[in-house]
């Protein structure tokens, strides 16, 4: 009866189906990917689906291709065999430029700050992708280039506040510690507005109250629908806020499932996390 | 958001305290100073391209006398062959040069920087059997003559002291739109993606900026900077030749930037004023210490200055206004 009532009322609202069709769709689709340097397969032939709203995790040794994959996602790698769709659009054949602008962002393992630049500025560059002022007219300084100057730094502003760097706006980021380097990257990454964020190895090098703040940041991002990919190494701290883990071995995908399921997989005990791991 | 607005403060500051000094130096100075910083003011239109380019873009050139000497044969050819009007001519040359450097641009800022820097060089080459080639347009080697001057009659009659006026006041707006563009959406995109001073290119397109879009307009950008002080000059001086236009005046320029400064706009009028400064002094006064012939001493003593200001000014003139006055950050 339920069920009646609701294919009733959304028949009479096509939008609203057209919508909810579109929630449920994948985010992300990679299908059968491969890419190679010189000859050396980095990845091979993965497929993976990411859907709205979803914390993703790929973890996987080192060599594995978790950083390719992110960097193929994004275009910064052209795709050697496959397909990767982003909201029904493919991404494949789209300048990394276009990619950041259609909503996904990445953070860059070792962050790559610009350090020509105040903390502020860096998050600033952030907001580039929603703004649209161009040489001539800010070189004029057109009332409304004035407006969104205002608008920018505000944006920027509130993602500081967001992981607690507000007091650092006006620093060098080479005088930030690197745990704040690592928020700094996420702020400037949150500020681009972005529906897929792509983490590579964000616990790197951080100590436990530090991981435990990016943690909450990125459970605090996924209910604002948000959608994170994370690339990491440490598979602990991933295993306890992703909603489904994803292992790769030498550029392949050996399994996919939740958390659980992952740490008692043979193949990825066997392969990757070791007797000692699994279940942490 | 103080600080910033304290940055913003003190940079209108600078530049009504540069306008006030503008406008006073020629009531104090005599012909020949003004015949000088009339120089200094053409150096220092292509030295703030050229700082915009390589200071913030990270793009090197070595060919902005390209730039220069196309400004000067388009305004050249556009008032005694087509008899447009100077100024007329003067806004289609830079939209010409603008034009041409975007398309150089396209097919040449995909190659790394210093290949960049090597290509720009060539051009120098390349403009100048252009220009000696095409004798019945450009006068060849022995240059164009009768160029028309600029005139704002009944305003300013003496003539060093218009062009005094009219290079200063360009100067002026175009650091007021360069100072504009830094520190801006556009400013910031060039300095993200600068990467010989902390940018990064791979990072700036994950962020959305086109860096290919942005590499192709400010290097037309700076060529339309020294189109307009080619122009001038060309006005200024009544005839010009393919010699003025070569390798020397890109290099030359290149060291403005380098000894002025290249982390603001500022550093133009810095480096400019100190190498056209140096240059005037050493010729000065070189004779009185120094019997007979003094070129060569000249330019051995230019160089050691200029050795010694790198060595301890790495970042140019302008890092001691940077401790001076403090930073927004922005």
């Amino acid at each position: 009866m339920k069920g009646n009532f609701f294919r009733l009322n959304s028949a009479a609202n096509p939008e609203k189906e057209r919508e909810r069709d579109i929630m449920e769709q994948p985010i992300l689709e990679i299908r059968d990917i491969s890419v190679a340097f010189d000859g050396l397969v980095a990845v091979n032939r993965v497929s993976l689906s990411v859907r709205r709203g979803d914390i993703i995790a790929i973890v996987g040794p080192n060599g594995a291709g978790k950083t390719t994959l992110l960097k193929l996602i994004t275009g910064l790698l052209p795709l050697f065999k496959g397909e990767i769709w982003f909201k029904q659009q493919r991404l494949d054949r789209i300048a990394p430029h276009r990619i950041a602008s259609l909503g996904i962002t990445q953070v860059f393992q070792d962050i790559q700050l610009f350090s020509n630049m105040s903390v502020i500025e860096n998050v600033m560059v952030g907001c580039h992708v929603w703004t649209g002022a161009d040489f001539l007219s800010t070189g004029l300084k057109l009332p409304w280039v004035r407006a969104e100057e205002g608008s920018i730094l505000e944006a920027a502003m509130d993602k500081l506040s967001l992981v607690g760097l507000e007091q650092k706006a006006f620093a060098a980021p080479s005088s930030l510690s690197w745990g704040q380097q690592k928020l700094l990257g996420l702020a400037r990454a949150l500020a681009a507005g972005p529906e897929l964020l792509l983490l590579d190895e964000p616990y790197g090098g951080l100590i436990a109250d530090e991981m435990e703040k990016i943690s909450q940041l990125i459970l605090g991002l996924q209910c604002q629908g948000i959608t994170v990919l994370i690339v990491e190494q440490l598979t602990g701290v991933v295993m306890s806020i992703a909603n489904r883990v994803i292992v790769l071995n030498y550029g392949e995908k050996i399994a996919e499932g939740t958390p659980s399921e992952i740490q008692s997989n043979e193949q990825v005990i066997a392969t990757y996390l070791g007797n000692g791991l699994a279940g942490k | 958001m103080s600080k910033i607005l304290l940055s913003g403060h003190l940079q209108y500051f600078g530049v009504a305290l540069f306008a006030i000094v503008l406008l006073i130096l020629p009531l104090l100075a005599g012909p020949y100073p003004i015949a000088v910083l009339v120089d200094i003011g053409f150096y220092s239109i292509v030295t703030m391209g050229l700082i915009i380019l390589m200071g913030f873009a990270g793009q090197i050139s070595l060919g902005q006398a390209v730039f220069f000497g196309l400004g000067a044969y388009v305004s050249g050819i556009l008032t005694t062959q087509y008899h447009l009007s100077p100024w007329l001519a003067l806004v289609l040359a830079a939209i010409a040069t603008g034009g041409i450097a975007a398309i150089i641009g396209r097919a040449m800022l995909r190659l790394r920087e210093l290949i960049v820097a090597g290509v720009t060089l060539a051009l120098n080459l390349v403009f100048y059997y252009l220009v000696t080639s095409l004798v019945d347009l450009t006068g060849g080697a022995s240059g164009m003559t009768n160029i028309p001057r600029l005139s704002l009659d009944g305003f300013i009659p003496e003539y060093t002291l218009l062009n005094y006026y009219l290079v200063w006041i360009i100067a002026f707006l175009l650091l007021i739109f360069s100072l504009n563009l830094v520190n801006s959406r556009v400013g910031r995109a060039l300095r993200s993606m600068n990467q010989l001073a902390g940018g990064s290119e791979e990072t700036a397109q994950a962020l959305g900026v086109n860096i290919m879009k942005y590499k192709v307009q400010v290097f037309a950008l700076s060529a339309i900077y020294a189109s307009i002080a080619g122009s001038i000059y060309a006005y200024y001086i009544g005839c010009i030749e393919p010699d003025t236009f070569g390798v020397q005046l890109s290099v030359r320029v290149v060291i403005m930037a380098i000894i002025g400064g290249m982390t603001s706009p500022w550093g133009a009028f810095l480096g400019a004023g100190s190498i056209v400064g140096l240059t005037e002094l050493l010729r000065e006064f070189m004779p009185v210490l120094i019997a007979g012939p003094t070129g060569a001493y000249e330019l051995i003593a230019y160089g050691i200055i200029l050795v010694m200001a790198l060595l301890f000014l790495p970042q140019g003139l302008i890092s001691i206004c940077h401790r001076l006055v403090p930073q927004g950050g922005h």
